[in-house]
Parts: C-alpha cells; structure tokens; sequence
C-alpha cells in the first residue's frame, strides 16, 4: 500500500514539473508564434498579388454569399494599395487534390490577370502531387488572363493551360479547380 | 565515460539496419536525402536531451511506473522543442515542422531511455544518444538518397541522371519504402557478415 503512494506520488510530481514547463514554454511562446503565423499569413498574401500594401478581410454575408456560391473558395481578401485603392483580390480555397484537400491562395489583380498562386497545406505525395509547391509548378498560373477557365494539359499546354505534373494529374486538376473557383468568386465580386 | 557508447549507433547497434527500432519514420519520410537528414537530425538532439534527462532522473523513477514516466518527459521535451523553434527559428520550424510530432511516437527514443539511459552515468548517456542519432541520420539519408534517385533522378534534388531519365515513381510511393529497405537490409548483412568470417 505505501508503496503504491509513493510511487503514484513520484509519477504525479514527474507529471506536474511536466505540466508546469509546458505551460510556462506556451506562455512565453504563444505570443511570438501566433505573430509568426500572422505574417506567414500576410507574406503569403503579399507574394499573390504584389502591387498590394495592405489587406482587408472580406467578412461577414458579403463573404458567406461567395463561400455559398463558389465552392472551394473559403477566404476572401481586398488588396489595397498605399492610398486605400482595391488593386486585387486574394482568395483562399481548398480544392480536393490526390490526398485530401489543398490550400490554394490565388492572387487576381483588378484588371482580371491571375497575380499569383501558392499552395498552402497540402496532404499530396511526396515526390509527386507535392511538387506542385516548387516554383516551376505554380508560376505557370502568374499572368494568365481570366478571360477562360484554365484547362489542364498532359502535354503542348495552350495559352489558357497549365502542364501538369508529371504522375500528378489529378493534383494539378485539384489545384486549378481551386483556382478557377477563385475565377468565378473574382468575375462576380467584379461585377461582370 | 567509454567512447565505444558513442560509436556503437553508427554500425554495430544502428537503429535502423540492426535493431529494425522506429520503422515508421523511416519508411514514411524518406522519400528524399533532405527529408532523411531532417528527420534524423531533429531525432538526434531530442534523444540526446531525453537521454541526458533520463539519466538525470534514473534514480529517482520508481521501476514500475518508468515507462509512463519516460514517456511524459520525451514527450513534454519533444512538444517544447516544437513550441520553441516555431517561435524563434520558423524557418528551421518549417522545414523540420512534420518531422516533430513523429518523433514522439519515434521508439527508438524510448528504447535508449530504457536499455541505456536508465541504467548509465550522465555523460555515457548523452554519447548514447548522440551515437544512435547519429546511426540513425546516417541510415536515413541512405535510404533517402537511394528512393530519391531511382523515383526522382536527384540526390539532394541535384540532378544524378539527367532531364532523360524517367522516373521509377515506385520508389518515391510507400512500396518502395520497403523494396528500397529490404535491399538495404540485405546489402548491409551481407557486409557484416563478410566482415565477421
């Protein structure tokens, strides 16, 4: 019996001195880390449309109508420029790609040309779909127009396609539905 | 101390060809020289700290509660680690981010703190863990670098066979994970063996 107390009270206080530097470690971090993850966030936006200094989040039923309307779009952000101008729009979605679903951030200037794309989390094979996070995959999006949806080609991409990764296909099919669902989230923010 | 505990991870007691421990990380992050190298770097400095912990408190964890005892302190020291670099060092953090919370359940960690760690002075402890760590960073870049070649033509993503080659994309998906370790296995006993006669 004294034994079991002993040692039941050995593991608690092991357990406690845990507990106690677990939380005294998230105290002293939380603050930076969720300062990290907010300029993460920014310099994300910032890099898919670049002509902006700020931005505004799109909330509240403006933001519900579009989430509504054009599945996978989840997030929307005004880009303003130093004197307050909308120059783009910045939009989050989360198409389905190989391994579960995508983060895609697509950038789309006001005069309707794609700015940039990124993938944020991703679950896609490593080696394969997750090489659609390397540069020679995404900027193939910057600078097309917005005119057409954008068509995915194995091979000889067109004006309005992008190449595909090679044993990746459904990952860049993925990926371009989420931008072309911002497309059409862009067309009618725009009005047209 | 005995320099032998530092330099028995490498080859005679590696984690990954000899004691088969933490099968789990090794066959799910070496898709890529880089990938094995984080993940055995970041395993490195956990199991050189919870051994150093372990030994420190060997005399003071009653024997039968030491597995759940063990665990509490890796873990606690692996979430802090974690914790610490997001904060300070994000772009280490994003590199090695995956790999973190793989090393928890990573059993080589508590394989050390309970064959070695627990029974061993400070100092013998902390070679222990560096010389597994180091075994263990040394087999998965070798695994890494083997996939990597044959399902990416690369090696540290430097190109080895040219734009031409087309891919066995078999190694880089979870088969090859244990074609390229079978073979691995078997190259390295043969070694051993040719040694030992």
């Amino acid at each position: 019996m004294k034994d079991i107390i002993k040692t039941g009270l050995i593991l608690f206080i092991i357990s406690a001195v845990a507990a106690f530097a677990l939380a005294m470690t998230n105290e002293v971090t939380k603050d930076k880390i969720a300062e990290q993850r907010q300029m993460a966030n920014e310099l994300a936006k910032k890099e898919v449309l670049a002509t902006a200094s700020s931005f505004e989040d799109v909330t509240g039923d403006d933001l519900a109508a579009i989430v509504a309307k054009f599945a996978p779009v989840v997030e929307v952000y005004k880009g303003l420029d130093d004197s307050g101008n909308v120059v783009g729009y910045v939009f989050k979605s989360t198409p389905n790609g190989f391994g579960g679903s995508v983060e895609v951030v697509t950038g789309i200037d006001s005069e309707g040309t794609l700015s940039g794309v990124r993938i944020g989390n991703h679950n896609e094979t490593p080696g394969l779909g997750a090489k659609a996070t390397d540069p020679s995959f995404y900027e193939q999006y910057a600078g097309m127009s917005t005119d057409t949806p954008i068509g995915v080609a194995k091979s000889n991409p067109t004006e309005t396609d992008i190449q595909a990764i090679t044993g990746a296909t459904i990952s860049s099919r993925g990926v371009t539905s989420g931008v072309n669902a911002s497309i059409d989230a862009f067309h009618s923010i725009n009005g047209n | 101390m005995n320099i032998k505990n530092l330099t028995n991870g490498i080859l005679k007691e590696n984690p990954t060809f000899v004691q088969l421990l933490g099968m789990c990380p090794t066959l799910a992050v070496t898709t890529s020289a880089v990938n094995g190298i984080g993940m055995g770097l970041a395993t490195t400095a956990v199991l050189v700290l919870s051994n150093l912990a372990i030994s420190l408190l060997r005399n003071f964890i009653p024997s039968k509660v030491r597995i759940p005892a063990f665990i509490v302190v890796i873990a606690s020291f692996v979430t802090m680690v974690g914790m610490a670099m997001e904060a300070y060092t994000p772009d280490l953090y994003k590199a090695l981010g995956l790999f973190i919370p793989l090393i928890v359940v990573n059993c080589i960690i508590l394989a050390r703190a309970e064959a070695f760690a627990s029974k061993n002075g400070l100092l013998d402890s902390v070679f222990d863990g560096l010389g597994m760590g180091l075994g263990f960073t040394m087999s998965l870049t070798i695994l890494g670098s083997v996939r990597e070649l044959f399902g990416n033509g690369s090696i540290f993503n430097v190109s080895i066979f040219g734009a031409g080659y087309k891919p066995a994309l078999i190694m880089i998906l979870p088969p090859g994970a244990f074609l390229a370790l079978g073979l691995l296995l078997a190259l390295y006993n043969y070694f051993q063996i040719r040694r030992a006669n």
